[in-house]
């Protein structure tokens, strides 16, 4: 997966970490949402995958992102992996607060913060 | 719309519309009404909030409405003007209790990856309320507070 793209996301492989970046500044409707859900479940193909999901430049999104968010995290939990985020704008992170999933997903300010906390754990 | 979207609503400034039961036809109305607030000056706060509601009501109204039935269709009415917006939005379903809703941000729902629309709705608009056993609801959100 490390080095490819859609027209929503671009998934590269940073040290060991899959970083997904969302290349649309508003995930709102049906077929960027549905897109976005696909590229993450594929994460789960490969066991034990830790990813890194980067809202760097992303303004806007609905609750069915959300939903996908709860769905690929799970999925990735199953097969051993994990799901974290990162650089997410103020405003949507108040989304993220108001549905209190700020407290479900480990949620970073930058995406070089939630690479690296995987890698200190791993050292630990 | 019925009792509330004929002549009198239009002289008052409210614009109709039909939508088919389709998610594409979200997009070109939700620009339409966007653009009507960056016009009028709204922040980038209300249009952030007033773009989340009404895509969320807008899927409710055809996905858990409509059940996305392409004979029936989803009737909106909207009116914006310096001091508020006000937006309807009337489905053709089966109605359903609001209050009977699971409430998201409960722990034992958190991991769940639905029913967190109406709750985005009420946290970002100023008034959400139903009507028609639940086919209509009505979103508001004021450039103030009222109370400010």
């Amino acid at each position: 997966m490390a080095g490819t793209e859609n027209d929503i996301v671009r998934v590269t492989d940073r040290r060991g970490v899959t970083l997904v970046h969302i290349r649309i500044d508003s995930i709102l409707h049906d077929p960027e949402v549905e897109a976005l859900g696909r590229a993450l479940a594929a994460m789960a193909e490969v066991p034990g995958r830790r990813v890194v999901l980067s809202f760097l430049g992303v303004e806007q999104l609905t609750s069915r992102v959300l939903g996908q968010l709860i769905y690929a995290r799970k999925r990735l939990k199953e097969t051993g992996g994990e799901l974290r985020l990162a650089d997410i704008d103020p405003r949507l992170y108040d989304v993220f607060v108001i549905s209190r999933l700020d407290r479900f997903f480990r949620i970073f300010e930058r995406e070089d913060e939630a690479i690296a906390s995987f890698h200190e754990e791993a050292e630990a | 719309m019925k009792a509330r979207g004929g002549k009198a609503d239009r002289q008052q400034g409210w614009t109709e519309k039909v939508l088919p039961t389709r998610l594409e036809a979200i997009r070109e109305t939700e620009r339409e009404v966007l653009g009507r607030l960056e016009a009028l000056g709204y922040d980038e706060d209300h249009r952030f909030a007033v773009r989340l509601a009404f895509e969320e009501a807008l899927v409710n109204a055809m996905k858990h409405g409509n059940r996305m039935d392409p004979s029936c269709q989803v009737r909106l009415a909207y009116r914006v003007s310096p001091e508020r917006v006000e937006i309807r939005i009337t489905d053709e379903g089966k109605g359903f209790d609001s209050a009977a809703v699971p409430d998201p941000t409960a722990d034992e729902n958190l991991n769940k990856p639905c029913g967190r629309g109406i709750m985005l709705m009420r946290s970002y608009m100023d008034e959400v309320s139903y009507a028609s056993s639940g086919r209509e609801v009505r979103l508001v959100k004021y450039r103030r507070t009222p109370s400010s």
